[in-house]
């Protein structure tokens, strides 16, 4: 079964740029700086609308599920197909910890999410002890966010069922109104992509590499592949669990759809093929674009579903690796300095 | 208990056919068709507007069955050509992705056009007694052929060289090859055939419960959890793995309530996967 697959890995999915990594933390700090600062300038010009702001704050805890995502998947090849499972234990989480137990929220959000992260990485050691390959983590997930979905419906008393329920924790604080909770989400995500940036910079990024290139190789050269592996789970999930709670608190009610496989995952997998898998500015970028599209489509009403299809799929025809690995191949290949 | 377990096994017949084609598909030609559901919703469809326009029941089941066969060879015409172009896990991933595209496209503009259709074949007759149990008519017709495909589909890789080639692809891909099968021929017959399968389910499917335009994405999932616990690859394994959970559906469902039996069967599959990683009749590498 091996045996055929190893011809080569021909153009990779899994993009392979930014491999060059300069040692300068100013190239890493400057470029997220940059990002911050076109994103901060978002509410002068939708401020005034409501709608709006919502659509802008979901799109920026879409930018935050697809770093953790990113970690998880881009630099350490783990298809994890519950990103929105383990954003809604930190939602759920939140919010029943913050209103039904009655936590300070700073607390409930910590706890939840703490919880994501450790479930992740449950699934993550799970997953490596049983030396999974894609589909089949894929697959376990996948049964993982089913069941985690099935819970939600089910446990009405805890959870609503269907209709969710409203958060009335946090309802009279900054979280509730018309801009702060931009500011809180554009914090979250820089934050995830300093701590991407310099994960990757690290040893661990260097094992993270190692090992999605080759990882017999990795092994052979002495990187505990497995280890890196649920580290990276951890972080990710956590990354997860935090940006789903944070969302929930400020949207200030939640529902089973709010973290559904369909609302979650499908799109923060498309995000992420967009802006280039394992690429450290990819998630954002796909993000951003996705967020825009979704807007503009908006009148089209189940004619969207369509479009969305058709880009998904001009999208891997002609540029499978991603944006940002594209342009900086383009860049790469016409630059004078190499 | 005894209904509950034939209710269980007419259940897990569908979704052992249905596995049949994903994991075929999969272990021949390392694509992961994300679109399999909504090739099983199109075929009904044509049913559906087939019989709208009075074209009798059987010819009309014949047309749902050609449209499934024929999305599949468009598949492998269109959007799987440059899939062809990877290997290993890259392959698997790129044909993920642009199934999973194409899905969007058949549901958005399904749903678009047709937001209220479902396909519901009627059997006549009344309950039939097996084993003093009354079962409606429509299952056991349901069954019946599902059964038959399943043996045809045995007999077609067991006795004709034609289905030992697609075996012998399954098994080692450059062997096959150095004794002249060409696997991308075969690959194309196979998704032929899986398209076949998911046409054969959808209308089996319609005579139990309606089959509606939404249903594609529950189908795959379905087929893809069924697919792994069998064993990728294995056409026996995707068989008796339906049947098994299909059974657990059952039983969980009527003894326990509808949601921890969705869990219940959930975690049966995810145990399987975590004790015999390989499935229950695949190949250990």
């Amino acid at each position: 079964m091996t045996e055929r697959f190893s011809e080569g890995t021909g153009t990779s999915v899994i993009g392979g740029a930014e491999r060059r990594t300069s040692r300068s933390l100013a190239s890493l700090f400057l470029p997220i700086a940059g990002i911050g600062a076109v994103l901060a300038l978002v509410p002068l010009w939708l401020g005034d609308s409501r709608v709006l702001m919502g659509v802008a704050v979901l799109g920026l805890a879409y930018a935050c599920y697809t770093i953790g995502f990113n970690l998880i998947f881009g630099s350490t090849g783990q298809l994890f197909l519950c990103v929105g499972a383990l954003a809604g234990i930190g939602g759920y989480g939140s919010a029943i910890l913050a209103e039904t137990v009655g936590l300070p929220i700073p607390m409930a959000v910590l706890l939840a999410t703490l919880a994501a992260g450790l479930i992740g990485g449950l699934l993550s050691w799970i997953a490596v002890r049983r030396s999974l390959g894609v589909i089949f983590t894929g697959v376990v997930t996948l049964i993982f966010a089913l069941a985690f979905e099935n819970l939600l419906l089910g446990l009405t008393d805890l959870t609503g069922g269907d209709g969710g329920f409203l958060i009335g924790a946090g309802s009279e604080s900054f979280l509730r109104r018309q801009i702060p909770p931009y500011y809180l989400m554009l914090t979250l995500a820089l934050g995830f992509l300093v701590i991407h940036g310099l994960l990757r910079r690290s040893h661990i990024g260097w094992a993270f590499r190692a090992l999605r290139d080759d990882e017999l190789a990795a092994e052979l050269a002495g990187v505990d592949v497995a280890r890196y592996r649920v580290y990276a789970a951890v972080v990710g999930s956590a990354m997860l669990g935090m940006a789903g709670g944070l969302y929930a608190l400020t949207e200030g009610r939640i529902s089973p759809t709010t973290f559904g496989f369909a609302q979650v995952d499908v799109v923060v997998l498309v995000m992420l093929a967009f802006g280039g898998i394992g690429t450290l500015f990819g998630p954002i970028l796909g993000a951003v674009a996705f967020t825009v599209i979704d807007e503009l489509l908006i009148d089209l009403g189940q004619l969207r579903v369509l479009v969305y299809g058709a880009l998904i799929l001009m999208l891997f025809l002609w540029i499978p690796r991603g944006v940002i690995p594209t342009i900086a191949g383009l860049i790469r290949r016409r630059g004078p300095s190499g | 208990m005894t209904a509950n377990i034939l209710d269980g096994i007419v259940l897990g017949l569908q979704f052992g056919l249905l596995a049949a084609g994903l994991t075929l598909v999969y272990g021949l030609g390392g694509v992961l068709n994300l679109a399999y559901g909504q090739m099983a919703v199109v075929s009904a469809m044509v049913v559906l507007f087939s019989m709208d326009a009075d074209v009798p029941a059987l010819p009309a089941i014949g047309l749902g069955v050609l449209a499934g066969g024929l999305s599949g060879l468009i598949l492998d015409l269109t959007v799987l050509r440059p899939v062809y172009r990877l290997w290993g896990e890259a392959r698997v991933l790129l044909s993920l992705l642009l199934t999973l595209g194409v899905a969007f496209v058949v549901d958005g503009f399904l749903n678009w056009q047709y937001p209220q259709a479902g396909l519901t074949l009627r059997i006549g007759g009344g309950p039939v007694e097996i084993l003093g149990v009354p079962m409606r008519a429509g299952s056991l017709v349901a069954s019946a052929v599902t059964l038959l495909a399943m043996a045809a589909l045995l007999v077609f890789f067991r006795a004709t060289t034609l289905g030992r080639a697609v075996r012998s692809v399954i098994e080692d891909q450059e062997g096959a090859r150095l004794v002249g099968i060409d696997p991308h021929r075969m690959l194309r017959l196979i998704l032929i055939l899986s398209g076949v399968l998911a046409a054969l389910v959808a209308v089996t499917r319609s005579m139990v419960a309606p089959v509606t335009v939404t249903a594609g994405f529950g189908l795959t999932v379905n087929a893809l959890i069924v697919t792994v616990v069998g064993g990728l690859g294995s056409v026996p394994g995707a068989l008796l793995a339906g049947i098994l959970l299909g059974i657990i559906n059952t039983i969980a469902a009527s003894y326990i309530g509808t949601f921890l039996s969705l869990i219940i069967l959930l975690t049966a599959a995810a145990l399987t996967i975590l004790i015999r990683p390989s499935g229950l009749l695949g190949v250990s590498e």
